[in-house]
């Protein structure tokens, strides 16, 4: 049960309309299949040509077959249910995981592959055996080309059974909607300086050696401070060791978005900014975004980098989020 | 079954699969041994999951293409039939296939290769054998097609079961073979033609025993064998389920004491008829079919033929053509080219009708004896025949004597004068012995006479008469002036036709019939048997007198089988949505109903679902901000779940007065 939408784009109507007119079934030839017709006509040929009944005879086995295909595939593709579980987290460029339910109420479904009806994922889960009332749960590597928000329309079911000669498909119209956060890549921006915590070379969290909990000791190496100096253990190990702590200073950052760029140019912004946020965000410091109409404030841990990727995987895409 | 099991069984289905496709070009016995050596060869490693070519794929590709072109220079010297060399080729590919790794793409090129060569055997083969093998090609083909989508989709070593997909396939491989006799009964026999081919060889090769010579000594085997050699179609039908007649092929003349042979005279010119008497009615004609199994170049008319035309030869190859006949002295026609089967037309008139009388120096040669004969035969001739002048009185009695003082036997050993030994010694043997002695002993008494070999009976199959191996026959000819040459018998009658044994002879019918039915309807289907089917499930039309007479009357028994069959099949089809039960409940369509009944007020009232919000969430939502839908949505709301889920059904006055309870809290 979901609440009515109103038609309220000429993109959506379209999409409707697309639905409307699209057949039950879909059937695609494969590569062996493409063979296997071009050889039913030159047997076919052939029979015409020799007067040959046995020609004619395996030129109908041949014909059967193909018929017979359509028929098996119908029956492995009716009578199925799918539902979408959904995905861990899905970043765009890379394989992630993403997962539907699949049950039959009745009879033994073969050689199933599993997709979204959308252009902009690739990718697909595979079913080898599904048997009548149980419901499977299928894993595919899927793979979106761009970041934001993908309406999903319906699931691709496809089997290529019995015979491998044409692929049969059936789309299975469900709604849904999944958010693909910015690429994970390398970062070429420093982040901007921090609001909050130490400044200057003593707070560059990129260096260690400050005054937190103890990390670690490593032998002194030259022109470094003799202060800090592990004098017991030092006398213990018979050599020079010193003491390594952990910087304690957690500081603030404040990342700004620069949400009316150019997609292209904005989508790179998003993926520098995911990067570096990562990035912090993994070396204990609290960062926010800013972007021209909204701010999340700042704040750490593997649930504040989450709510980063969303704020950026929709920037852009305000329209489609209302 | 687990992953090695699965791939294991796929690879020997597929394996069995081009095996059954190569067996049916093999069973016409027309490709080269060398073929079938590296086939079977190739096939025997392959079951043997051996795959040693899969480390050689490149030197073994360079080798098929050195093959193809030996093949190509075979087919330029017309040393090899083009579809024999293109089923060889497609064998060898086959073959370098399975050796090699496989993978899906490798599959499919076996199969495809396998459907070649089973088309090469639709070429090559027309007996029933054909069909075994299409059947097996099939059913294995379906299987490992099958298995290998299922291995395509499946995890890697994951354990499947098997016995769902065995079911679907097996049913799907018979529902193929059935689809494909449907296609074959309705595709229209609309052909071009211009290439026309008939099946050829056999698997059995020719087994016939009419030669060019009849030894004595020789066994009598073929008496036993019950391989159908010819066909034919008689005109006037007899009618009869057997026919006593005899079928003339040859004629021996010269004897030199164990063996006969033929003419020794140079042959005449070849003709493409060949006339070999006055045509004197009643004539007999015949349409003959010579099978495979005949093995012999000599054409067989029922006795006597005047004559032979139209002759058509059918190759080894498939290759049909006109052939052209010539006349031996003797009364013997053969074909000019050899061929793997014939079919010509014979008239033929009685068999005492007179005929053409042998010249002064031919008829000579009917009274040879020969050097080595033994004094005591001519002394039984002259006994026997007494004071019989006349050729035909002689033959009579000697006919009688050798009837009433010999049996017929085939157990024969190997002696140095086999007719002295018939006669004084084991005074027992086979219709050889019994026209060697009655010929010799007629010529003896100066009364020129021949051996003839052919065949006597003749069993009824379908419209026709077929004629066996076992109907293989020698009997003694003598010439009447003013006649010519008359039959005379002296074998008794129970070793005339042919003696198989019987559970043989019963197993060799059934096939033959089968084979014959084959012929009928498969190899021979035609348009016009597309005609007659279709009319056949055509009821006649009525006249137009009868029809303007009587006027429409409906036919009550149609109308009765009508309503039959309909309410056969509704409670058929009643029955299975009973057991599926029903897809939707009238309870959960009302309740559907009055849930869209809701939301369309819902939409009035300009109320909004959230993402993802469901109808419950809506009405504790609305409850909870006093909404002046609120109280009236969750009655509505609960007594929907209850209709809904908790089979209460929903009569149509309930749910009016929810809707108006919600009307009026919008309303406010």
């Amino acid at each position: 049960m979901t609440a009515v939408a109103a038609v309220t784009s000429p993109l959506e109507l379209w999409r409707r309309l697309r639905r409307w007119f699209r057949p039950p079934r879909t059937l695609k030839t494969t590569q062996v299949g493409r063979t296997y017709l071009a050889l039913t006509l030159g047997v076919g040929f052939g029979a015409f040509n020799t007067d040959n009944n046995l020609l004619y005879l395996l030129l109908g086995l041949m014909l059967s077959l193909i018929i017979l295909s359509g028929v098996l595939s119908e029956r492995v593709l009716r009578d199925l249910q799918v539902r979408r579980v959904g995905a861990d987290g899905a970043h765009a460029g890379e394989p992630f995981a993403f997962r539907w339910a699949i049950s039959r109420r009745r009879g033994t479904a073969f050689a199933l592959t599993l997709s979204e009806d959308s252009a902009e994922l690739s990718g697909q889960g595979m079913v080898a055996c599904l048997e009548p009332g149980a419901e499977l749960t299928v894993r595919g590597d899927l793979t979106a080309a761009r970041r934001g928000p993908h309406r999903l329309t319906g699931v691709r079911v496809t089997t290529i059974f019995p015979f491998g000669l044409f692929a049969k498909t059936r789309v299975f119209d469900l709604e849904g909607m999944l958010l693909v956060y910015p690429r994970r890549g390398y970062a070429c921006e420093d982040p901007a300086s921090a609001e909050g915590g130490p400044a200057g070379d003593a707070g560059d969290p990129r260096k260690r050696d400050g005054s937190g909990d103890l990390l670690g000791l490593r032998e002194l190496q030259p022109l470094e401070d003799a202060r800090r100096i592990h004098w017991k253990k030092s006398a213990a190990a018979g050599k020079l060791l010193r003491v390594e702590r952990e910087r304690e200073e957690r500081r603030t950052y404040l990342l700004r978005l620069d949400d009316g760029l150019p997609l292209e140019l904005l989508d790179r912004h998003c993926e520098e900014l995911a990067t570096v946020s990562g990035r912090l965000l993994l070396d204990g410091h609290e960062v926010g975004l800013q972007t021209h109409a909204s701010r999340l404030r700042p704040g750490a841990g593997p649930g504040q980098l989450r709510r980063i990727l969303r704020a950026l995987a929709w920037a852009g895409y305000q329209e489609d989020r209302a | 079954m687990n992953a090695t099991g699965r791939r294991r069984l796929r690879l020997t289905c597929r394996d069995c699969a081009a095996a059954a496709a190569f067996a049916s070009m093999a069973s016409s016995g027309q490709l080269p041994i060398w073929s079938l050596a590296l086939f079977g060869g190739g096939l025997l490693l392959a079951l043997l999951d051996r795959r040693i070519l899969q480390a050689h794929g490149g030197l073994t590709a360079i080798l098929l293409v050195v093959s193809a072109m030996g093949l190509g220079a075979l087919l330029a010297s017309h040393a090899l039939d083009e579809v024999v060399a293109a089923g060889a080729f497609a064998g060898l590919v086959a073959v370098q296939r399975m050796l090699s790794q496989p993978t899906p793409a490798v599959d499919g090129q076996v199969h495809l290769t396998s459907l070649l060569m089973i088309a090469g055997g639709a070429a090559l083969s027309g007996d029933i054998w054909f069909a075994v093998w299409l059947v097996l090609f099939a059913g294995l083909g379906c299987f490992s097609l099958g298995l290998g989508v299922l291995e395509q989709a499946a995890p890697e070593g994951a354990d499947l079961p098997l016995r769902p997909l065995v079911r679907q396939l097996s049913a799907g491989s018979a529902l193929a073979v059935v689809g494909a006799v449907v296609f074959f009964i309705a595709i229209p026999r609309l052909s071009w033609n211009v290439a026309s081919r008939r099946g050829g060889g056999s698997l059995f090769g020719a087994v016939s025993g009419i030669s060019d010579s009849v030894r004595l000594d020789g066994p009598g085997t073929i008496k036993r064998n019950p391989r159908m050699v010819a066909r034919v179609q008689l005109e006037p039908d007899p009618g009869t389920e057997t026919l006593d007649a005899y079928w003339v092929a040859h004629t021996f003349d010269t004897f030199d004491g164990s063996e006969w042979v033929g003419a020794t005279v140079q042959p005449r010119p070849p003709l493409w008829e060949v006339h070999l008497g006055r045509y004197v009615q009643p004539l007999v004609y015949q349409q003959i079919e010579l099978l495979p199994a005949y093995g012999a170049r000599s054409l067989v008319g029922l006795d006597s033929p005047v004559l032979l035309a139209n002759a058509m030869m059918h190759g080894p190859s498939g290759r049909s053509g006109r052939v052209a006949l010539e006349e031996m002295p003797g009364q013997e026609v053969r074909f000019v080219e050899p061929g793997a089967s014939y079919t010509y037309h014979a008239y033929s008139t009685a068999p005492d009708v007179a005929r053409r009388t042998p010249e002064p120096t031919e008829r000579s040669a009917y009274l040879t004896l020969p050097e080595s004969l033994d004094p005591r035969v001519p002394a039984l001739a002259r006994q026997i025949a007494g004071d019989a002048t006349d050729p035909l009185e002689a033959a009579r009695r000697l006919q009688q004597y050798l009837r009433a003082n010999y049996q017929y036997t085939l157990e024969l050993t190997s002696v140095a004068d086999p007719l002295a030994d018939f006669l004084f010694q084991r005074r027992a043997g086979h219709c050889e012995h019994f026209a060697t002695a009655m010929v010799v002993m007629l010529r003896a008494l100066g009364h020129p006479a021949r051996v003839a070999g052919g065949f006597y009976g003749g069993e009824r199959v379908g419209t026709q008469y077929v004629l066996r191996a076992a109907d293989a026959h020698a009997w003694s000819q003598v010439l009447v002036t003013g006649r010519g040459f008359i039959s005379v018998d002296a074998t008794p009658e129970e070793g005339r036709s042919g003696q198989p044994a019987a559970f043989l002879a019963f197993l060799t019918e059934q096939l033959e019939r089968l084979e014959d039915l084959w012929r009928r309807s498969v190899v021979d289907y035609s348009m016009l048997d597309q005609v007659e089917l279709a009319r056949s499930l055509v009821r006649p039309p009525a006249s137009a007198d009868s029809a303007a007479t009587q006027g429409w009357s409906p036919d009550l028994k149609a109308l009765a089988a009508s309503a039959a069959v309909a309410l056969a099949t509704y409670s058929i089809l009643r029955r299975r949505r009973a057991a599926r039960g029903p897809r939707v409940s009238r309870e959960v369509g009302d309740a559907a109903r009055f849930l869209d009944a809701i939301e369309r007020r819902l939409r009035a009232a300009r109320v909004r679902f959230r993402d993802g919000e469901q109808l419950e969430e809506l009405a504790v939502r609305l409850s909870g901000s006093r909404h002046p839908l609120g109280a009236a949505l969750d009655q509505a709301t609960r007594r929907y779940l209850e209709a809904r889920f908790g089979g209460r059904p929903l009569p149509p006055n309930e749910r009016a007065v929810l809707l108006a309870a919600l009307d009026r809290a919008s309303a406010s």
